[in-house]
Formats: structure tokens, sequence, C-alpha cells
């Protein structure tokens, strides 16, 4: 039965995450030098203390000393975060979904033994996923429902010498790259496929570069790792050898940055709608005008249909069985939630930040920082466009045929 | 129905194109992204296109300005705009008060202000009505609530009034040396019966700038606060009659530098910003590639470029259209309507150029500043508050 009710659990988690970032995130996210955009620093204090409250380890399972959350708990403690800061937000949704993947699926008992403990041990230790390249930018674009062209496989080679993996190439755009103190990476094994390995950040031969805000949109921290000749141990292989377990994209799947997108707007919307049960113009508060209530009303729409197809996604992740017996369509509907909570969520802002009149583009006030986040949602991971596409196909039916890419790689 | 341009029209929008093409677009991408919103100007470009006849373009011949018409006027906003909108409003904000000069000020007054803005390259003109608590309150006053609008208040001692309060957001504050300022002069009456309109010279003691709002668009364009404690004007500085600041637009007519003018003036703005969005997304959909082939040859992306022209040549049509109106003194409308309407196409046309650079991985800082820069019209004077006075101009 699809039920959105949540437990007591979530709704507990969902107050104790909202208090602590009115009481410890707000205050910092909101100082000045937070409010510029494109410069502003991470608040590494705020990660701590969020780690000390269990959310960097949220979705790990309570038998490796998580919480053991689900996706749907994992969207709206997203969405809380980010209701105070989207770099905080975005990089404990990475380490909290990484986690489950990695320790809860993917380990061996020997890597979970030797990772495990200092990962619970350190609030600062974060993990990231090094999957994109330069010049594999993964788009469908051109390649819509056409099975002949392929983009490049995987450069970044990794070549057995002895008892280590000597791994050379580049990975860019890597959320949490400046944290992280493990890498999950895709390599090559040439003809014998793709790989992941588990690199620790200290790995000889590795190095990492922080990449600014001009390079790319996104939330949080990213970077450039650049392999040369780094070594790892065999030991350090996740599944087998050619059949990397996170080929395909296994964790786009979740709607972690729609949650985080949702925080966002409504940051906007309470900003929007305090403000406008203060100002008096008109001889009456604003809200009592028609054309600013209504635009509140535009705002609140766009933000609860949204979180419907959110919560919708979320809630089919951790019941694949309902899509089985047909109580949801069996369509993409991360994806479907992604194209309408991105544009719906930044008009929602512009028009909160309209409300503030010319308050609402001083970079010193939020409202302005409110609407470039939504903006860089809005173009950040997979575009709309191309996430039409890939619906577009899933609609169709549309397959394409695994031999191509190979065919396409020779 | 005839569009084609005069020679004189031609030989401006050549000028503006050329000179918006070497000196401002070579610096406007620079000026944006200087964090300190009292650096973002330059003096250099102001002069150098004073020297072209950009700021004074507006100043009627027989003041020994270029009496320039609205068409010409609209083809170089636009022209300026296409390389830098907030260099470009720079320029037409002296066009604005220049027509209000023409318009409402005595021969003597004339004599003592025009000629040394039309003598001086730095000479920038400015007008004050916002206030910390009066924004929409002075375009639309509630008729329930007369005591609503601004507070800057004057009172008249002998020959002289002494202005008290503040203003804020004021373009061109910092860097102007003339200011139309409206100052309560009768307490009791509504706004339109009891504001008069003042001269203040920069140097005027008693009148200081202070902070410059720190924008995230129109970074070049100075929006300042304004601190009048005793500020001492001269009776001959009052412009038209005491408590009678509203009657300037109806007294001038399309020769105002009101609403009318304004109106014409944004619009303009944004088409010509619309026609630089347009060139960079089919310039970027002509030379990127993605899986080989140009991304011009994909059909979202066709759809996208023919989205952003049909808008671009729809506000082009309605923008010179109001010009020649204006020329032609047609009163309507649509001054505003296409001062709407400019705000809808400047924000989709820059928000899609960017999608598509953004699409492309492709980080543009000049696709960025253009979405900023639109983002302006909806904070000028309160978006639904601007299409509301137009509406109400339908019903007159």
């Amino acid at each position: 039965m699809y039920n959105l009710q949540l437990s007591p659990e979530q709704l507990e988690i969902r107050d104790t995450v909202r208090d602590f970032v009115a009481r410890d995130v707000k205050p910092h996210a909101l100082r000045p030098e937070r409010l510029e955009a494109r410069t502003r620093p991470l608040l590494i204090d705020v990660l701590d203390k969020a780690s000390q409250l269990g959310l960097r380890t949220l979705a790990l399972s309570e038998d490796a000393g998580g919480a053991g959350a689900d996706t749907l708990t994992s969207a709206i403690v997203t969405e809380e975060l980010a209701l105070g800061d989207p770099d905080v937000a975005a990089v404990l949704a990475q380490t909290s979904m990484l986690a489950h993947l990695l320790f809860d699926r993917l380990m061996t008992p020997e890597q979970h033994a030797r990772f495990l403990p200092p990962f619970l041990a350190d609030d600062r230790y974060q993990l990231a996923l090094a999957d994109l390249e330069p010049d594999r930018d993964g788009v469908l674009g051109i390649r819509y429902h056409r099975p002949e062209m392929s983009e490049a496989g995987v450069k970044t080679t990794a070549v057995r010498a002895g008892d280590v993996w000597v791994i050379n190439g580049v990975k860019d755009r890597v959320a949490n790259a400046p944290l992280a103190k493990l890498f999950a990476v895709e390599v090559s094994n040439g003809a014998n496929g793709v790989s992941t390995l588990l690199v620790p950040s200290d790995a000889p031969g590795l190095s990492i570069s922080e990449s600014d805000r001009s390079s790319h949109f996104h939330h949080g921290a990213c970077g450039t790792l650049a392999f040369q000749d780094c070594r790892v141990p065999l030991e350090n292989l996740i599944g087998a050898e050619g059949e990397s377990p996170l080929d395909g994209n296994a964790t786009r799947d979740l709607p972690q940055d729609q949650a985080l997108n949702l925080g966002i707007g409504r940051a906007a919307y309470e900003a929007a709608l305090d403000y406008a049960q203060l100002r008096v113009q008109g001889g009456r508060r604003i809200v009592e005008h028609q054309a600013i209530g209504t635009k509140l009303a535009e705002v609140a729409v766009r933000l609860e249909v949204a979180r419907a197809a959110i919560w919708q996604a979320a809630w089919a992740c951790d019941h694949p069985e309902a899509i089985a017996d047909r109580s949801l369509p069996d369509l993409p509907l991360t994806r479907i939630a992604k194209v309408f909570a991105s544009e719906a969520i930044y008009h929602a802002t512009k028009d909160a930040a309209e409300c503030f009149g010319a308050m609402g583009v001083m970079r010193d006030m939020p409202l302005q920082k409110y609407a470039h986040d939504a903006l860089v949602c809005l173009h950040s991971g997979t575009s709309n466009s191309d996430t039409k596409l890939h619906i577009a196909e899933a609609l169709a039916g549309y397959r394409r045929p695994a031999s191509a890419a190979v065919l396409a790689a020779e | 129905m005839d569009f084609t341009l005069s020679n004189e029209q031609r030989s401006w929008q050549m000028t503006a194109r050329k000179f918006a093409e070497e000196e401002i677009r070579p610096i406007s991408v620079e000026r944006d992204e200087i964090s300190d919103p009292r650096e973002t100007f330059d003096w250099e470009i102001i002069k150098k296109g004073s020297r072209l006849g950009f700021r004074t373009m507006a100043v009627p011949k027989e003041w020994g300005g270029h009496g320039t018409d609205f068409v010409t006027q609209a083809l170089v906003m636009a022209e300026l705009a296409k390389a830098d909108s907030a260099i470009s409003k720079t320029f037409s904000q002296c066009w604005k008060w220049s027509h209000l000069i023409a318009a409402t000020c005595t021969d003597e007054q004339k004599r003592r202000f025009l000629q040394p803005f039309l003598e001086d390259d730095t000479y920038l003109l400015g007008k004050g009505i916002s206030e910390p608590s009066a924004g929409s309150d002075n375009r639309l006053p509630p008729p329930d609530d007369p005591k609503a609008g601004l507070k800057l208040r004057a009172e008249r001692h002998g020959d002289d009034w002494i202005l008290n309060g503040e203003k804020c957001f004021i373009a061109n504050a910092s860097v102007g040396k003339l200011f139309f300022i409206d100052a309560r002069t009768d307490p009791n009456a509504p706004l339109k019966q009891g504001t008069t309109m003042f001269l203040v010279p920069r140097d005027t003691p008693g009148f200081r700038i202070g902070k410059v709002f720190n924008k995230s668009g129109w970074r070049f364009y100075q929006n300042g606060e304004m601190i009048f404690e005793n500020a001492r004007v001269p009776h001959a500085n009052v412009v038209g009659p005491v408590n009678g600041s509203d009657m300037k637009t109806q007294q001038a007519g399309d020769r105002t530098g009101g609403d009318l003018f304004g109106d014409l003036e944004l619009a303009a703005n944004a088409l010509g910003v619309c026609d630089d969005a347009c060139g960079m997304a089919l310039r970027l959909a002509r030379t990127k590639k993605q899986g080989g082939r140009l991304l011009f040859e994909q059909q979202v992306v066709q759809l996208k470029l023919n989205r952003m022209h049909l808008l671009t040549e729809a506000l082009r049509s309605f923008v010179m259209r109001v010009a020649w109106e204006h020329d032609h003194k047609m009163h309507s409308a649509n001054p505003g309507l296409c001062m709407n309407f400019s705000t809808d196409v400047i924000q989709e046309v820059s928000e899609r150029n960017l999608e598509l650079h953004a699409d492309a991985g492709v980080m543009n800082a000049r696709a960025d500043k253009l979405v900023r820069d639109a983002i302006i019209w909806s904070h000028l004077a309160g978006d639904s508050v601007q299409r509301m006075k137009t509406t109400r101009r339908l019903a007159k």
C-alpha cells in the first residue's frame, strides 16, 4: 500500500534535525560571507556537530553503527539540512548514502574490518564516489533512442602489479573530493571491463584538487582526482574484477539532490512568508494584497507538488514491491521528480525574492542566495533536457543494446 | 508601416554598436566580478561614451544637446546593453532626467544645470524617490492611507528649504552630480498633493551619500543611500509648483523623464541583453560538439533557440513601436505593457542561454551575468506593482 504517513521515529528525526538547523546551522549560514553564493567557505564546525548527531552515518545500518535510515528518512533529513545550508546537506547526504552502499552492501568482511572503525571514529571522515572523467560527460543528447553511438569508455586504468593495483588517470566532478578520506573509484581493466577500487585519500600517487564553483554547478565540495602510478592493495577491489557494482549509476536513483533542492525552496518560502506578514505597503501588510497572496500561494503549490513527487520517488526506493504490484507506475520516478522539482523550485525562489522588492537582489540578504542555490540545482547533475530524454526512452521501453558500448569502445 | 531607419538613426546605431563592442564588452564581465560595489564603476568608459554623445543625446538641440528622437534612443540603449546592460543604463539614466529638465525646469534652471551637464563628461544625473519604508507606496499610493509614501521632509525657511530624511536604492547616487529629489512639503496631504520636487546638487551642505548597495546583478550600476541632515536647498531649485511633484507627468506628456521614458528605457535595454543571449546561444550551438556532432543538429537545441529568438524579435517589434509612438506623441498603456513584457522575455531568454551552456557542460561567466542582470527587472519597482500600474492606465 502506498503510504506516506511518517513513523514516530521519522517525525522525531525530523524535529531533531529541524532544531539543530535552527540553532546551529542557520545562524552561521546567514553570516555575510556565507551569502556570497560563489565563494562561500564550508561550515566545517557544523559538519562536525552534524556527525556527532549521527547525520554522517544516517543511512548506515544499525549493525554497522549507523542509524539505518531508509531513503525517505534520508530525504527528509537532507531537506531540513538544506533549509539551513545546502553545502552541509550535500556533504552529509553523499557520505551517508555511500556509507550504506559500501559498508552494508558491497564490502567484503575484510574490507569492512579495515575501513569501518576509522570511518566511525572520525567525524571528518567523508566518503566519495569517483566515476566521472573529463571528456566522459555521460550525456545522452545526440544518442537519444539510437544504439549505434556510445560515449567513450572509462579511461582511468588499473593494472595488477604483484600485490597492488597501479592506477593512472583523472576523475573530475567528484562530490566530497576535498573532504573524503576514502574513494570508490571506477577503473578500466582493459578488455576485462570496469571495476571499482577503494582508494584512501593518502594513497601514494593520488593528488586531490578542489574545484571552485566556477568549474561546474554543484553544492557541497567537489574536486578532481589525479592518479599517477597510484598504488592500492589488491584486496581493495569491490566485487569481481570487470564487474563494477557501481557501473550504471546505481547511486543516482536516490532523490537526495531533489530533497536538497526542496530545502532551498522552503528556506526562500519561509523567509517570504515571514516578511509578507511584517512589511506594510498600500496601507496593509503585503500578505493581505492579492498580488502577494497569490504569489505566496503559487510558491506553496510548487513546493508541495515537488515534495509529493520527491517523497513518492523516495518511498518507491524503499518499497520496490510497490512497483511490482502496480501500486506505483514503473517509471523513472526520481528523474520525473528531478525535472519537476528543479524547475518549480527555481521559480518559487524567484517569486519569493520578488516579495522583498529591491532587497530581494541584495547580496547581504539571503533571498538572492536562495535563487542562486536553486539555479545551481537546476543545472547540476544530469541536465533537465537530458533527463527528459532518459524518461522518454523509459516511456517507450527503449533498451540500448549492451553490445553497442563494447563495439564503440573498440 | 515603415521600419526603415533614417540615415541619422542608422548612424547613431552604428556608432553605439562599435563603441559597445570595442570599449564596453571587453570590460563588462571584469567589472561585474569586482566584489566591492563601490569599485565596479569605471569613469573612463563614461568619459569615452560621453565624448561620443551617449550621455547627452536626449538634450534638445536648442539647449545644445543632440536632440535625438526616441527611436534613436531605443536603438542606442539596446546596442549599449548588448555589451553591458548596467553600463547602458548608467548612460540612459542621464537621458531620463534630461527629458525631465527639458519638460519641467524653468529657463533659468536649465541655464544653471543643463550648461554644466553638457560641458562635463563626468556630470551624471539621478532622481531620489524610494525610501526604506516607501517603495510601492510611491507608485501606487493607497487611497485609504494618505500618510503612505515617501517621508523625506522639506520645510521652508525664508529663501531656502531644509531637507531631512533618507532615500535608498537611488541610481547613480554615488557618482551623480545633480539629483531630483521628491520630498514631502505637506505631511498632512496625500502623497500626490503634498510632495515637491527639488534640484539638489551633489555638494549641497547637509547632503551626503551613504552605502552603495551590493546587488547580485547590474553591478556596474550604482544604487546608493542618500542622507539629508538639514540639507539646505534654495527655493530657486524647486521644480514645478510646490506640492505639485506629480504634475510633471501630466504636463510634460511624452517629453517627460517620468514613467513613459522609464518604461521604454527598460524594455530597450532588455532587448539588447536578449540580443546578446541569442548570439551567445547560437554561437555555442554552431561550434560546440557532443557525440561528434554539433549541438545545433539536436532538436531540443533547435527548439530552445527558436523560443529565444521568437521572444526577442517580438520584443524588438514592441520596443520600436513604443519608441515610434513616443515620437508621434501617441499616448497609451503600451510603454508599460512593453516594459512588463520585457521582464518576462529577458528572464526567459537569459535563462535559456545559461541552460544551453550548462547542458553542454560549458561554464560561462557572461551567461551567468545575463541571468543576474535580468532578475533585476523584477525588483526595480515591485513587479506586480508595475503591472497593475500599467493596467490602471488602460482603464483611464
